[in-house]
């Protein structure tokens, strides 16, 4: 969400409570604009503002609209507002607390709006001064970790989390936010953890605690040493990890649902159809409806996981109950005032019940199914940026995960058994996959299929070569290991062998269009050493002997790509030119296709031509290969089963410097509303003691959606633009 | 009568007495208590007091409360006590002599109690009532003590009754060394230990109890009248006296054993005998009386107020000592409970027992020997039982002596904490309070259920969430979605393991530290949802008192096996092992290639903070070793025939061993097919606890909605049976599996290792009998298949015999296991004796013996076929000698059972009348033969097996 939409919003509210009287809190505002010291006539002026309902709106627009020289003289009356904010956060008072929060939120806002071109010291100058800060961050970073670890109520807790993820996003570049620097020095690491391994904090908080987590991860990661990488990269705590996994499986689980909803509402009955065949005559995209916003935060907390943090893969194979059916609009108890508020709501959270819920129609998954699920429907549309990103993201995930070992074995492991539906994309010349028959087998074959889907579907014009390398190198890291620990898994690879070779078809003949963006040569290799593992180590891996005969069937029946591929390569590596070299190594490549073809074609015809066939059968013809086989040499190639591993650096760094760039950052501005509403439980006492209760009555029925705290029901895809300072006023 | 036991026991004293209780001579009963027991000793007063009732006890006692304050708090002086202490000892002490006369003083005087009613009487009340309170068993074997000296006065010869005595008074000599000590001490702690005001609370509840028991007792007392005064007095004394002194003889002869003791038990009628051999179950070794734990608790629950007195102080006793027994009998218990609505007055007294023991009132006194001998030598205290129990309970739970309960509390704390939290905090075993913490907070359940006994609980709440799994796996429409619903209900388990848990069908004493999910698998079965799963173990030496295993958390395998890589730098060895293993039980042969550490490394390594650092370079290098350098030192290109890679892909298809094929609708085969041993490996590689040296793997089926009670009268039938053979030396096999009854209709069984059903056979290999053994053992006369056609053989006839004598039905293929060294094994003895499958008159012959059984047998002619007859003549031959052991075992159970095997009146007698008694070993041969022939020729067992094929689709 650009900032202009925050201000509309900021406006609209405004604008609805016509000409507002000049409250106190305002009054006071502006004589912290003044240039006098406020705390000189009312010394009690700090504590009184800090009891004040905080009016962010004029707040931070009296920030923006101090020009420069101002700037100077009131430095230190906002230095001085910083500092008591951060010595508010130490009240008892815990009105004081979220006051002293939401301005702190205000001043990181309004400053960095204020002086978006400023540089970060600058910026640090003017909201602790140069001297101080350091102490002042000290003293901030403290307050909220014990805020965070203490038992102070579940909205206060929220209210800190989004204070720093406000002060996380609030440049545009993570990088460039320097105030960030104290928080690498002043870690809140642990604070994060301990909200993801306890479950009622973890329900509450969990999804800002990852979010905050991944963007932390990513300040300056190539530049400097961040605490927040290593420290991650060594948690092994159970409960947190899986912790964490809980908290990104719903995240994707609700995406998913959320998809899941909206394709059903787009085929909905006949009369639907109809009229959304009729809209289409007119309305060229229909697929814009299916869009759903990317979470590409979740992504890339799913991604720094599994690429640092060596324990988390184990969590990805953890099974949970499938949260895929809507939570019946759970009895509205949660926002009625009823509940004793401050206890925590009874959650889904399956480390917390011992029990799974009884329910013959709820499938147990894992955060890998989900994942792949979500990869599925993500990668179906690769046009706009955002899903690009997102579907890239996914495939270096996957990367990660084929390279792993213990990821590898559970992958493979033939008693985790799953029905995986792929969402697969409509098409012309198939039909939409009949969900209910997948078979239930190792969730690698799931992951195989989703390969196969993509490269079967991403043939196009704008050709997406960065994903199909990526997806052919997790294919060959998959065959890896099975050649190296001999698993014979029961696949039909035909199915992949012809999407190899159709791509490669592809390839040939778009090959002028594709060869002016990318160097087709490197994915034909790529493409044609994965047939020459399935030749040379076929007798490793391969579940039966009949799959072997298959694999030549395929290659003499397509012969036809071979022969041009072949003739494609040799002629670009004759002549001089950019791509000789890389073009002659398929030609070296394709060495033992050829001789394939080579033998066995003269085979054939002449089998067809003794048996006065025309046309051979499949079975004739591979019982012409099986009579065949000695009399064929083959080369052996060198390393085959060899891989460059997966190194985010520097391959990949500009990807996630854009990535945690400005798209992140627009899709996070709408994470940051509460994806499941935090229930504002304010100790009452202390709450009547201060203000009306009427302030909360309108929080309860205004700000939060009467919806159970963890239902993730919002049925609205496309969330609202509820800024986050609109969150941030409760 | 006391007398002339009296006048006769010191001439035996220099034979059997020890010192101690030569020094006895009570001449009359009032004479006895008063000289020789502790004035203050409630035995004493009973004694004493002959025509005391019951209330008098009690008022007696409660005039002592000190004394059985230390009763109860002493115990650990008694364990320390040394076993048996010399007898010379004994007199040495100097207040040892008069105490420890005391008990045998009792003797003497209940014995001339005997002809009072009351005294049997307050014993009846006292059994009769409800023995809530952890009655110290002491207490109660004193009685039985006195009641058996009562019986032994009036109708058995003295001298021997003397000798029967005898066992009884070497433990009362024990306790009394012990009581002395105590009293010794008891005079010490009287001021301090002993408050005052713990008396009243005694009293009263005493009192209570008794009005609780009022009707009770009332309605006993007589019975106990009717019978005893009738022995006592009505009975010609000289010709049952004879009887019972052969009987007794026998009862002291070494040929006295556990099944002889049961069937006396049941079938006497004798009070006496009841108690004496109550009394006798102390010294038989308690792995021998486990055997017949069902029979004990039948009787029990089922038979009358003497046999359960009779037996109860062993069983609380047993109970005390042992989690695993109290457990086993509580579920026991309310199993066979579980027939007797109607009678709600005996219904209460199994139940009582089981409530007792699940209150956990039964802990055993911190210091409480487990040993049968130390307890045993406690027996005799003289005391009713009734205020002790109730001091008991009072004392410990409600105010507790201050120095036992506190020296109680910190000796038990560390053990008790982890069973408080065992459940919900696997970490917290081994001080790591910081995550325990946590991690109880994050189940408050656990923490809701807190007036579960602490010793038990961890065990019942274990017990009850897998049978809870097996509730919810039920209402799943398929095999498939069960089976992963199993999994992933498992996977949570494992959260809170390991704990003070364990398997009771297993041998040794463990904790289970992990259940390995993803093994778990769904068995056949149409409405019900049976499930196998395995467990991970650590052996310990006391499951009760050693620490609990740490968790080791799932992801620690990981850094396990890379330290597991770098161990192994030479090339070749056993490291590539590990990752194929692990890759699940796909069929994997030794790789050839070492390129496995290449995939230790990735580009966290220089993040790893651990040493593995400089370990990730040398896997760098060894990453480019066996196949990049290979090649790329010859220049030269290097041929393969493309025929060679065929041919060695259809042969490594072939070397791997038979597997099943993974059918959803049938997942347990692939699962069973596994051998154990490949299993074990496979798991303990993927295991965290795996490099453990004391782990195993166990594995178990969990049934919810099954009645095994007739299982287990089965697998005591076979056990018997097969111990018979045993001693018989007949080379009959079969495979008793244990079982576990833990309600009505829940139960655990033990799996049969290496077995797959014929069914499974069959759908799997689509192959007769005959050609699977030739293809699993080899050709006709290689020696494996000869081996595993001997062993087809000699299943079959244990089988064959067990099938016909207990008349199990429902034989279809899938209720016949094959196992991996050919044995045939039966399970699933739902129908037996009296009851068979919906009536359909199937199955008429005696066992099933088809065409394909005798085709692996080599033919009707072979010579397999013949042994295979005299083996069942041999069997039967062997069996028929031992009739009475293997009938006790039924006869028993049968008694007040609604079990459907027992259907009918004729059962037992139908039993009996199998094993043809009467008839020639000529004539056995003959009818042998017939059964043989009848079976084979029997068109119903194909009837029976295609009518299964169609309703069930088991083929």
């Amino acid at each position: 969400m650009s900032q202009v939409e925050k201000k509309a919003g900021l406006l609209r509210r405004t604008s609805s409570s016509k000409k507002p009287l000049k409250e106190k809190v305002v009054l006071m505002y502006d004589e912290i604009f003044a240039k006098e010291d406020p705390a000189k006539n009312n010394p009690r002026f700090w504590d009184e503002l800090f009891l004040m309902k905080v009016n962010l709106e004029y707040l931070e627009s009296k920030l923006e609209s101090v020009n420069g020289e101002e700037v100077q003289r009131i430095q230190d009356n906002i230095n001085s507002l910083f500092h008591h904010c951060v010595q508010a956060l130490g009240e008892e008072h815990q009105i004081k607390v979220v006051n002293a929060l939401q301005t702190l939120c205000a001043l990181f806002r309004g400053v960095h709006q204020k002086n978006k071109s400023a540089s970060g010291f600058d910026i640090i100058n003017m909201l602790m001064g140069f001297d101080k800060a350091e102490r002042r961050m000290k003293d901030l970073m403290e307050r909220l970790d014990s805020l965070l670890c203490g038992d102070s109520s579940e909205s206060l807790k929220s209210l800190c989390l989004k204070l720093l993820l406000c002060l996380v996003t609030v440049t545009d570049n993570i990088s460039q936010n320097t105030i960030l620097e104290y928080v690498m020095i002043n870690s809140i690491f642990e604070a994060i953890l301990q909200i993801l391994s306890d479950p009622s904090s973890r329900g509450q908080h969990g999804y800002d605690a990852v979010v905050l987590l991944a963007l932390l991860v990513n300040y300056r990661k190539y530049e400097s040493v961040n605490p927040y990488i290593v420290k991650l990269s060594i948690v092994d705590d159970e409960p947190t990890l899986d912790g964490m996994g809980v908290v990104l499986h719903q995240a994707l689980t609700e995406y998913n649902r959320q998809y899941k909803d909206k394709e059903e509402e787009n085929q909905g009955g006949f009369f639907s159809t109809l009229t959304s065949m009729v809209g289409s005559m007119f309305i060229a995209d229909v697929d814009e409806k299916l869009s759903v916003q990317t979470n590409e935060a979740i992504l890339l907390a799913l991604y720094e996981a599994v690429h640092l943090n060596r324990n988390f893969i184990t969590v990805l194979a953890q099974s949970h109950p499938e949260i895929d059916i809507p939570v019946t609009p759970s009895t509205p108890t949660p926002t009625t005032p009823t509940t004793p508020l401050g206890t925590t709501p009874p959650s889904l959270d399956v480390m917390n019940n011992p029990e799974l819920p009884l329910d013959p129609n709820l499938q147990t998954s894992n955060l890998l199914i989900t994942f792949l699920k979500y990869a599925s429907i993500v990668m179906q549309d690769t046009k706009d940026e955002h899903r690009l990103n997102s579907a890239r993201l996914c495939l270096i995930i996957l990367t990660c995960i084929a390279e792993d070992q213990y990821a590898d074995a559970f992958l493979h492991d033939d008693n985790i058994n799953f029905r995986v539906s792929l969402h697969r994309m409509p098409m012309r010349h198939r039909k939409k996959a009949a969900g209910k028959n997948i078979p239930s087998r190792p969730l690698v074959c799931a992951v195989l299929d989703l390969m196969v889907e993509f490269i079967v579907t991403h043939m196009m014009k704008d050709f997406p070569m960065d994903l199909y390398l990526r997806c052919v190198q997790i294919i060959h890291k998959l065959l890896c290991y099975q050649k190296k620990c001999r698993i014979r898994l029961h696949y039909t690879w035909r199915e992949l062998w012809s999407a190899l070779i159709n791509l490669l078809k592809f390839l040939l003949s778009n090959e002028t269009t594709l060869l002016a963006k990318h160097n087709i040569f490197h994915l034909a290799l790529l493409v044609v050493n994965l047939f020459n593992m399935f030749i040379t180590y076929g007798d490793t891996f391969l579940p039966t002997s009949n799959s072997y005969d298959e694999l030549y069937y395929e290659i003499v029946r397509m012969h036809q790509v071979f022969d041009n591929l072949y003739c494609m390569v040799l002629r670009v590596s004759t002549n001089t030119g950019q791509w000789k070299e890389a073009a002659s190594k398929v030609t070296h490549a394709l060495v033992n296709i050829r001789a394939i073809i080579n033998h066995f074609n003269p085979k054939i015809e002449s089998y067809a031509a003794v048996n006065h066939i025309s046309q051979l059968s499949e079975e004739q013809v591979l019982e012409v290969v099986r009579s065949n086989y000695d009399t064929l040499t083959l080369k052996l190639q060198d390393g085959l089963d060899q891989f460059e591993r997966y190194s985010e650096q520097p391959k990949e760094a500009a990807f996630f410097k854009e990535l945690v760039g400005d798209p992140m950052r627009s899709s996070l501005s709408l994470l940051i509303q509460p994806r499941y509403p935090s229930r504002f439980s304010f100790p009452r006492p202390s709450c009547h003691s201060l203000i009306s209760p009427s302030v909360f009555l309108t929080i309860h029925s205004s700000a939060v959606p009467s919806v159970h705290p963890l239902s993730f029901h919002h049925r609205s895809i496309r969330p609202q633009p509820v800024s986050l300072l609109f969150l941030l006023r409760l | 009568m006391a007398d002339t036991e009296v006048s006769l026991s010191p001439a035996l004293r220099p034979l059997h007495i020890s010192p101690a209780h030569s020094a006895q001579p009570p001449p009359t009963s009032s004479s006895s208590p008063t000289t020789f027991s502790c004035p203050s000793s409630p035995s004493s007063a009973s004694s004493s007091s002959s025509s005391s009732t019951s209330s008098s006890c009690s008022e007696s006692s409660s005039d002592c409360p000190n004394h059985h304050h230390h009763h109860h708090h002493h115990p650990r002086p008694q364990l320390q006590l040394p076993p048996p202490p010399p007898l010379s000892e004994q007199p040495s002490s100097p207040s040892a002599s008069p105490r420890s006369s005391s008990p045998s003083g009792s003797i003497g005087s209940t014995g001339s109690l005997g002809s009072s009613s009351e005294g049997i009487g307050s014993s009846g009340v006292s059994s009769g009532g409800d023995q809530r309170g952890p009655s110290p068993l002491l207490d109660v074997i004193s009685e039985d003590a006195m009641e058996m000296d009562l019986v032994v006065d009036q109708v058995i010869d003295p001298e021997v009754a003397l000798k029967a005595c005898q066992e009884v008074l070497l433990k009362v000599k024990l306790l009394d060394n012990k009581q002395q000590q105590d009293d010794q001490k008891h005079a010490d702690t009287t001021d301090c230990c002993g408050p005052p005001w713990h008396m009243n609370p005694d009293t009263s509840s005493i009192r209570e109890e008794e009005e609780e028991n009022d009707d009770e007792g009332q309605r006993e007392t007589p019975a106990a009248q009717k019978h005893t005064p009738p022995a006592a007095s009505s009975e010609s004394p000289s010709p049952s006296s004879s009887k019972q002194s052969w009987l007794l003889r026998l009862f002291e002869s070494k040929l006295f054993d556990v099944s002889m003791a049961i069937s006396y038990l049941y079938k006497s009628k004798e009070p006496g005998v009841q108690a004496y051999i109550g009394n006798r179950l102390f010294s038989f070794p308690d792995g021998e009386v486990d055997f017949y734990l069902p029979q004990l608790l039948n009787m029990y629950v089922h038979m009358d107020t003497e046999v359960g007195d009779a037996i109860k102080p062993y069983l609380v006793h047993r109970c005390r000592s042992s989690i695993t027994f109290s457990l086993l009998s509580a579920w026991l218990l309310g199993a066979y409970s579980s027939d007797m609505h109607i009678s709600t007055q005996r219904h209460s007294r199994g139940t009582k027992l089981r409530k007792l023991i699940l209150s956990d009132d039964l802990k055993p006194r911190s210091d409480e020997p487990s040993s049968v001998s130390g307890s045993v030598s406690d027996s005799p205290l003289p005391s009713p039982p009734h205020h002790h129990r109730r001091h008991n309970s009072s004392n410990v739970d409600a105010c507790g002596s201050p120095d036992s309960a506190d020296q109680g509390d910190v000796f038990v704390s560390p053990s008790r904490r982890t069973h408080q939290r065992s459940k919900s905090d696997a970490t917290m075993a081994s001080g790591f309070p910081g995550a325990g913490l946590r991690r109880t907070g994050s189940n408050p359940k656990v923490e809701a259920v807190h007036e579960e006994p602490e010793r038990l609980r961890p065990q019942r709440e274990f017990v009850k969430s897998l049978f809870c799994i097996g509730k919810r796996l039920a209402t799943l429409p398929t095999k498939e979605q069960k089976t992963q619903r199993l999994i992933s209900e498992l996977s949570l388990l494992n959260h809170k393991l390991p704990a003070r848990v364990w398997l009771p069908t297993a041998e040794h004493q463990h904790h289970v530290c992990r259940v390995p999910h993803t093994q778990a698998v769904v068995l056949n079965s149409k409405d019900k949802a049976p499930y196998i799963i395995y467990v991970e173990v650590l052996e310990c030496n006391s499951f009760e008192t050693s620490p609990v295993p740490t968790r080791i958390p799932e992801t620690r395998i990981r850094s396990a096996r890379s330290a597991e890589n770098l161990d192994c730098g030479t090339p070749g060895n056993g490291s590539s092992m590990t990752s194929e293993h692990r890759a699940g039980s796909f069929s994997t042969v030794p790789n050839y290639d070492n390129d496995d550490d290449a995939w230790a490394t990735d580009d966290i390594g220089q993040l790893q903070v651990e040493g593995e650092a400089q370990t990730s370079s040398s896997d760098n290098i060894s990453q480019f070793s066996v196949d990049s350098i290979t090649s790329l030192e010859s220049k030269e290109p290097v041929f393969i025939a493309a025929g060679d890679i065929r041919r060695r892909l259809s042969e490594n298809l072939a070397q791997t061993p038979t597997t099943f094929r993974r059918d959803p609708e049938d997942p347990s085969a692939v699962a069973l097919k596994e051998p154990w041993e490949e299993k074990v490996r496979r798991i303990r590689e993927g295991s965290p606890y795996g490099h453990l040296p004391n782990w195993r793997l166990l594995s178990v089926i969990v049934k919810c909605g099954d009645d095994l009670r007739q299982e287990l009268l089965a697998y005591q039938f076979l056990k018997q049976l097969q111990s018979i053979w045993q001693q018989e030396r007949v080379p009959l096999w079969i495979k008793p599996y244990k079982i576990l009854v833990m309600s009505s209709d829940s139960g655990m069984i033990e799996p049969v290792l290496n077995a797959v059903s014929l069914h499974q056979v069959r759908k799997q290999s689509q192959l007769s009998l005959l050609d699977y053994f030739l293809q699993e053992h080899g050709s006709f006369t290689t020696e494996a298949f000869l081996t595993a056609q001997r062993n087809f053989v000699q299943s079959c006839a244990g089988y064959s015999l067990i099938c016909y004598l207990l008349q199990v039905k429902d034989r279809h293929n899938g209720n016949i296991l094959l196992d991996s060294e050919g044995h045939i094994i039966h399970i699933d003895f739902g129908f037996i004796l009296s009851s068979s499958p919906r009536n359909l008159g199937f199955e008429t012959s005696a066992f099933k013996l088809t065409s394909e059984f005798v085709d692996v047998m080599g033919g009707l002619d072979g010579d397999m076929f013949i042994y295979y007859k005299m083996l069942m003549l041999q069997g039967l031959i062997a069996a028929r000698k031992h009739m009475e052991k293997v009938l006790q075992i039924v006869e028993i159970m049968q008694q007040g059972s609604h079990l459907p095997c027992f259907h009918g009146s004729s059962t037992i007698r139908g039993l009996k009348e199998r094993f043809h008694m009467s008839l020639t070993e000529e004539q056995l041969q003959l009818l042998v033969e017939q059964l043989v022939d009848g079976s084979m020729r029997s068109i119903t067992t194909k009837l029976y097996d295609s009518f299964q094929y169609v309703t069930n689709g088991i083929m």
